[in-house]
């Protein structure tokens, strides 16, 4: 294990494992090009939180589904909790740590691993103590509850942005409230005015990542399928790191040309595609290279994550900043899973497994996370019902301890077999 | 028809007190079946099932439904379905309600209202919509935070509440009803307070077990009769009886929904008299009064107080329910406190660090319990209590 003292170390360690990443890529003609841009994205983002102090920059961290578009508008330094202490772990392999010390915190087994290891990565000083928290019920008790002990670690300010269940306009309108709260709040915070015409740019740049992303999802059905489990990923994580941003922008778009090639070429993610699998949550982040390793083996290929990839339909309007970002919580592919779960999302699953051509599918179920494992039985009916089988891999978002990847290969070659025997 | 829900059966006892709580147990014994259910429903009357404490009872009183609340069995079970369908991973409460239902436990509701307050409990409602039809569902969104927005949008929700039930009924929710039903369940907030404040005595006449028996029997019948069966308890209660002699802690209970008494009984049989808790079951379901301020509809102030009332551990931020733990600890003058968490159950585990430290930063010990709902004790709960008594009997000397 690296030995890694403190923040500033930790992220330089980050830092040239990006950079040393993005070289190897450069000498090898089949990297494609976003795959490259990923990592210089990431260069990015952590060379300006680990800048930030210095610099004199205001540094909030907030929870995966908060609009990120705000803190951009503000030049607030967003650090965002989720992925960013999770991409800490996996490059530094502490992630046995910070659960530890989440454990140590007082969240037991109960709470997610994801949440523990937060709460132990700023606990440790691994990650750099922000000036204020903000986060929000989007999109689990999880996520809520540990927003105060996250202040308390860094005896910080917070703000909770309360997301309501349903979508009535008067939801919609506590929404749009609770967004201007927060703004207030930051403004108080930092002594900076928001910048709504950096506002309106960047909902204008989340439209224009929508819009990528759903013809990205379109280029998903062509047979074979071009996306590699890997790029899933990786996608998620540009998209919630630069909400709304050019970069963001200039990945999808790279993506999208590199996906559109593959397509035209008729060149598939692997060759030969035998089983076109539909996967129904998160993979375990620290098992892709093992599942793009497995897919390319076995020829299976992950065509849709309707929970993850799909956006809901509905536009974004830039002159109407805040409307436009409460729609776009609306729209969120994730926010399906907030909402009570009726014929629309089990309509959601059925529709993506007939598009997509999904053999079968693979619900990944994070042992810890209650709201997800709690739709399997729903999931598994409908989905029986127009004859798409469905694995149930018990696993754990970032916890390697869980699942042995023996373990895992042995329940998908299982399913596999299934698949082919039918 | 479960049987295994029938549980307790009222044992025969002599003295006034005990023939006041064998009412109370006799309707526990006998739910879901209690002659007040057969009887409303005879009378073509609706049941409906609540879930939450902050699902306003008064709005269906007014509404003419008899509100009784969903609870699962009163003992651990074996959840098969309740896994199948729910997952193990969620809460063992959910599961079990869960379970109930689709064996037929709850065939004679009408129809199910709960709030958005936690992941199990919205999956639960998702869940029940699903696979158990009932012709009326519906779900409140309960905001998470106490702002005047999000007072708004509450009043909003149960103004929705209100108007789908009345729908539903074919009667119409006016401010005299919802007045009415005001005056009801806070004439039984009152008695409870008499009650519950019994307990602040040295020597108690009345136990922790009896009272989450006597909790219990007041989500399954009417109110008005509930309080009936208050007034005479009340009236009958000999206060010079000592619930425990041999009481070695006052205590309080706090933590996840709790449902079997039997398990606040085995703390006690072992020396630790429960005194006071902050249970959704129990203290926080009743704890706040509905005033209705001058020019003020009477739904507004179920919604204000609905919203305020104790905290669950849900709520944020959380200081309120914090400063309400710590005021019951002092004014029920608790040695230790004893926190039951139902397995799986995140917001109170989230919470359990804060409400430790305040606790003990007030000289008060805390034994923390991971349980499954409905468990009337174990072997290594009893060992835990146990050196938890002695731990506090050695800190009094």
């Amino acid at each position: 294990m690296i030995n890694l003292q403190n923040t500033s170390e930790t992220i330089n360690h980050l830092l040239r494992t990006f950079r040393l990443l993005q070289k190897v890529g450069r000498k090898h003609p089949e990297v494609r090009k976003h795959e490259i841009l990923f990592y210089q994205l990431l260069e990015k983002y952590f060379t300006r939180i680990l800048n930030a102090r210095e610099e004199g920059n205001f540094i909030a961290t907030h929870t995966t589904f908060m609009p990120g578009e705000i803190l951009y508008a503000m030049d607030i330094v967003p650090m965002q909790t989720e992925w960013t202490s999770w991409i800490l772990a996996l490059f530094t392999k502490r992630g046995t740590d910070f659960i530890s010390e989440g454990r140590r915190l007082g969240l037991t087994n109960e709470v997610c691993s994801a949440q523990r290891g937060i709460a132990g990565a700023f606990s440790l000083g691994t990650l750099p103590r922000p000036d204020a928290v903000i986060w929000s019920n989007l999109i689990c008790n999880n996520i809520a509850k540990n927003g105060e002990l996250i202040m308390e670690i860094n005896r910080c300010p917070g703000f909770f942005l309360d997301h309501p269940l349903g979508d009535s306009a008067a939801e919609r309108n506590y929404l749009r409230g609770e967004i201007e709260d927060m703004i207030h709040f930051l403004e108080e915070q930092t002594g900076r005015k928001m910048d709504w015409d950096h506002l309106s740019d960047s909902v204008a740049g989340t439209m224009k990542q929508i819009e990528i992303s759903r013809q990205i999802c379109e280029l998903r059905k062509a047979v074979p399928s071009p996306f590699h489990p890997q790029e899933f990923m990786e996608m998620l994580t540009v998209t919630y790191l630069f909400q709304g941003q050019p970069e963001a922008t200039e990945y999808l778009e790279m993506l999208y040309e590199d996906l559109s090639l593959s397509v035209s070429e008729g060149r598939g993610a692997v060759s030969p595609e035998r089983f076109r699998v539909m996967s129904i949550f998160l993979s375990p982040i620290y098992r892709a290279p093992f599942l793009e390793k497995f897919s390319q083996e076995h020829g299976m290929v992950s065509v849709a994550e309707p929970i993850f990839t799909q956006w809901e339909e509905g536009k974004l309007d830039p002159t109407r900043p805040l409307d436009s970002l409460v729609q776009k919580l609306y729209m969120l592919p994730e926010r399906s899973l907030y909402s009570p779960v009726g014929e629309r999302t089990l309509k959601k699953i059925v529709d993506c497994a007939k598009e997509y051509k999904a053999d079968g599918a693979i619900a990944y179920a994070d042992v810890a996370c209650q709201h997800t494992c709690a739709l399997i039985k729903l999931f598994k009916d409908v989905l029986n019902d127009i004859d798409v089988p469905l694995l149930i891999l018990d696993c754990d978002l970032v916890d390697q301890t869980v699942t042995s990847e023996e373990d895992m290969r042995e329940k998908l070659e299982q399913f596999l077999e299934l698949l082919e025997d039918r | 028809m479960d049987t295994e829900f029938i549980t307790m059966k009222p044992a025969p006892t002599a003295d006034l007190t005990s023939q006041a709580l064998d009412r109370f147990r006799e309707v526990n014994g006998l739910f879901p079946e209690t002659s007040h259910i057969l009887e409303h429903k005879r009378q073509g009357k609706k049941v409906l099932g609540w879930l939450c404490t902050y699902v306003p009872e008064e709005i269906m009183h007014a509404a003419g439904v008899l509100p009784i609340r969903i609870t699962g069995y009163s003992h651990e079970i074996k959840p098969d379905e309740g896994n199948a369908y729910l997952y193990v991973n969620n809460c063992s409460f959910s599961r079990s309600c869960l379970q109930l239902g689709l064996r037929g436990g709850y065939d004679f509701l009408d129809g199910i209202a709960g709030g958005s307050t936690c992941d199990c409990a919205r999956r639960l409602m998702d869940l029940w919509h699903h696979y158990i039809a009932t012709s009326f569902y519906h779900m409140i969104t309960v905001p998470q935070k106490y702002s005047s927005k999000a007072h708004e949008l509450y009043y909003e929700q149960i103004t929705q509440f209100t108007q789908h039930l009345s729908e539903f009924t074919g009667i119409e929710i006016t401010d005299a009803s919802l007045s009415h039903s005001i005056q009801i369940y806070n004439e039984s907030r009152e008695l409870l307070r008499k009650l519950y404040d019994l307990r602040k005595a040295n020597n108690p006449p009345i136990t922790g077990s009896e009272i989450i028996e006597i909790s219990n029997a007041g989500f399954r019948m009417p109110k008005e009769t509930f309080n009936e069966y208050l007034k005479n308890l009340l009236t009958n209660i000999d206060t010079s009886r000592h619930a425990y002699s041999n009481s070695r802690a006052r205590l309080m209970l706090t933590g996840s929904i709790l449902g079997n008494h039997e398990f606040v009984e085995s703390i006690e049989q072992l020396g630790g008299l429960v005194v006071t808790d902050d249970l959704c079951t129990s203290t926080r379901h009743w704890y706040d009064m509905i005033e209705v301020n001058q020019d003020e509809s009477p739904l507004r102030a179920i919604s204000r107080r609905y919203l305020n009332n104790f905290p669950c551990a849900r709520m944020i931020p959380h200081d309120e329910r914090l400063k309400r733990i710590r005021d019951l600890a002092q004014g029920f003058r608790v040695d230790g406190a004893i926190s039951q968490i139902v397995h799986n159950c995140t917001p109170y585990t989230h919470e359990l660090s804060f409400v430790t430290k305040m606790l003990e930063a007030q000289g008060i010990p805390v034994l923390s319990l991971d349980v499954e709902y409905g468990t009337a004790s174990s072997g290594q709960i009893q060992t835990r209590v146990q050196a938890f008594l002695e731990m506090l009997e050695g800190k009094r000397r």
